[in-house]
């Protein structure tokens, strides 16, 4: 019986996962689109006198898109802010209460991320129905509701993702999970 | 409870689940919710709140220069540039005792300037001037101890990381903070050379290390090619911003281009990467903007507890000088120093002072660059010293232990504290590119 359900866990796990790697990827193409529209702005603004009206907004709306599309791959792999010295130290003294510590606080996570998308639900709703947007009219607009629907699911998300880590088993604690430290020299 | 009492239990629950391990944006995030549930009675207050602080928090244009930067730091690590100017400083130094020390601070301050975070100093040159130094017989503790301590160079130069999020906290101009970063950081890599020198006078065991005669002095046109491509961006990015021709945001986006650029024609860059620098820029951005946006919701709720003013008035009343109010926010970014890592403390501790330093009519600029170093110094400091963690995971020799690093760290961080306390004497110091 464990066994079955610790099996659907993982395939849960590995379903979820390749969203958030997926939508991730997506974040990613957006960081390059964000380099390319600024200097575009720069270049045309600079040298031929043309600004990209619009490039602000276009900045903020892409800001939102980073952070919501990477923010399920980031708690996917243990990223998100942290000071675990305390776990790490405790550990290996009382495996048990660590992992059950561990538990709670990926719980707790799951609750507040849950709280995000029951709030940012009905706006998203209201953005949709109403269509409305931002920026100046003449100059450059986007709808809201894009923005409300990717915050919206990265939080659905999120929470999913911090739930099956509580089914999961309790991973190894590890001072630093930066792999910015692995870069060539 | 009143409202004050709520707001003070808050902040200390913050503190106190952020030691027990729960992710710092999670713990400001919950507990602030919940305290303005509680004060308020009112839970779709709370919801509310909760939706602005998400929606709109992130929306902010400078925030654009998080990724921005971070993307034109990972790529000029991975193009070797840090590598490229450590060798024309150590070629500089090398007649001079602890001269790899000086190299490596020198080589930090000029690379910091290219980068915005710590990690990525500390990284670089854990890899490129411990093993040099180990092979020149320096004392082990010295050559880490040097590295961490110049690590911290990268948030405090511009462009930097910290200095985006305190302007953020409290409402100024990011291209004002990095210009008003420039001297402090320049100042604090002159004190380190000062303090290596004096070391090598006074505690040649410390240091150790014989001299580099036996390194090869770099020609003119190496030291030219190795160190003009990092100036040609740093005179990009800064004297676009001091020019007033770019933004922050603007600077960012061309430095990144331009260090694509460089590292193309170096044949650094292959498209995978390019793929990885993008992955960690966008990781990093994420992690950095939820804690600036739980961060909000928090300075919300203390604004709702009315806890600022009432600090304020608290110490109106009870006639604290300007020399007490510094000393207590000082000794109370070392001790959260010790537990929490530099963007969270600023983003707890600025909120809760800002009421207090404005009527008194001192520039936030310049608490701005106080916060960033006093901040620093946990960077340095046990247990929690991130800059350590990363120079021991990077070397991953058994020789070095954590408390080696710790060690060596320490004359640095005392170091800080003194280039600190000029910092809060003189704040021209900080101020003085600005006007």
């Amino acid at each position: 019986m464990l066994a079955l359900f610790r099996h659907w866990v993982g395939a849960l796990s590995k379903f979820t996962n390749s969203i958030a790697m997926l939508a991730n990827v997506a974040g990613t193409l957006v960081v390059l689109a964000l380099v390319a529209v600024v200097n575009y702005d720069v270049i045309a603004r600079g040298f031929f006198n043309a600004p990209f009206r619009g490039a602000v907004e276009v900045v903020q709306f892409t800001m939102v898109l980073i952070v919501f599309l990477q923010l399920p791959d980031v708690v996917r792999v243990n990223r998100l802010t942290r000071s675990d010295g305390f776990l790490v130290v405790i550990g290996p003294r009382f495996p048990r209460f660590t992992a059950f510590l561990r538990h709670v606080i990926e719980g707790i996570s799951a609750l507040f991320m849950a709280a995000i998308a029951v709030a940012i639900y009905p706006e998203f709703i209201e953005m949709w129905h109403t269509k409305d947007y931002f920026g100046i009219p003449g100059v450059f607009t986007a709808p809201w509701w894009p923005t409300k629907l990717a915050i919206f699911l990265s939080a659905s998300l999120c929470t999913i993702i911090f739930v099956l880590k509580i089914l999961s088993p309790a991973q190894k604690p590890e001072l630093i999970k930066a792999p910015e430290h692995e870069d060539s020299k | 409870m009143t409202p004050i009492e709520i707001g003070l239990v808050s902040v200390i629950a913050i503190v106190i689940l952020i030691y027990l391990g729960v992710y710092i944006p999670i713990a400001l995030g919950v507990v602030s919710f919940v305290s303005i549930w509680l004060m308020r009675d009112n839970f779709d207050l709370a919801i509310n709140l909760l939706k602005i602080a998400v929606s709109d928090s992130v929306m902010e244009y400078a925030f654009a220069t998080v990724p921005l930067f971070t993307f034109m730091g990972l790529i000029v690590s991975k193009a070797g540039l840090g590598a490229d100017i450590y060798a024309v400083m150590s070629s500089g130094f090398r007649r001079v005792k602890g001269g790899i020390g000086m190299a490596t601070v020198g080589a930090n301050a000029v690379f910091a300037a290219v980068t915005g975070s710590s990690i990525a100093s500390a990284s670089v040159f854990s890899k490129v001037s411990v093993p040099q130094m180990l092979n020149l017989d320096y004392n082990p503790r010295f050559a880490v101890g040097v590295v961490a301590g110049s690590s911290v160079l990268g948030m405090i130069i511009p462009p930097s990381a910290m200095l985006i999020i305190y302007s953020f906290v409290a409402e100024q101009s990011v291209g004002d903070m990095f210009l008003a970063g420039v001297i402090p950081g320049i100042l604090l890599a002159v004190a380190y050379v000062a303090a290596i020198w004096a070391m090598g006078r006074f505690t040649p065991n410390f240091v150790g290390g014989r001299n580099a005669e036996d390194i090869e002095p770099l020609t003119w046109s190496e030291i030219a090619a190795k160190s003009l491509p990092i100036l040609s961006l740093i005179v990009v990015v800064l004297g676009g911003i001091y020019t007033g021709w770019m933004t922050a945001v603007e600077a960012g986006a061309a430095g990144s281009l331009l260090g694509v650029f460089i590292a193309v024609v170096r044949r650094k860059l292959t498209l995978k990467l390019a793929w990885e620098a993008l992955l960690e820029t966008g990781h990093i951005t994420a992690a950095i903007l939820f804690l600036i946006t739980a961060a909000s919701i928090y300075s919300r709720m203390l604004g709702l507890a009315g806890l600022p003013n009432e600090l304020g008035d608290l110490l109106a009343q009870s006639q604290a000088s300007f020399f007490m109010i510094m000393l207590i926010y000082v000794i109370l970014m070392l001790f959260l120093g010790t537990l929490l890592d530099t963007a969270s403390i600023i983003l707890i501790v600025v909120p809760l002072f800002l009421p207090l330093i404005e009527p008194m009519g001192l520039s936030l600029v310049w608490f701005g660059i106080v916060t960033v170093v006093g901040a620093e110094i946990g960077l340095l400091t046990p247990p929690l010293g991130i800059s350590c963690f990363v120079i021991k995971a990077t070397l991953n020799d058994d020789r070095i232990s954590l408390k080696d690093v710790f060690l060596g760290a320490l004359p640095f961080a005392g170091v800080m504290l003194i280039v600190l306390i000029l910092l809060i004497r003189f704040p021209a110091l900080s101020l003085a590119i600005l006007n």
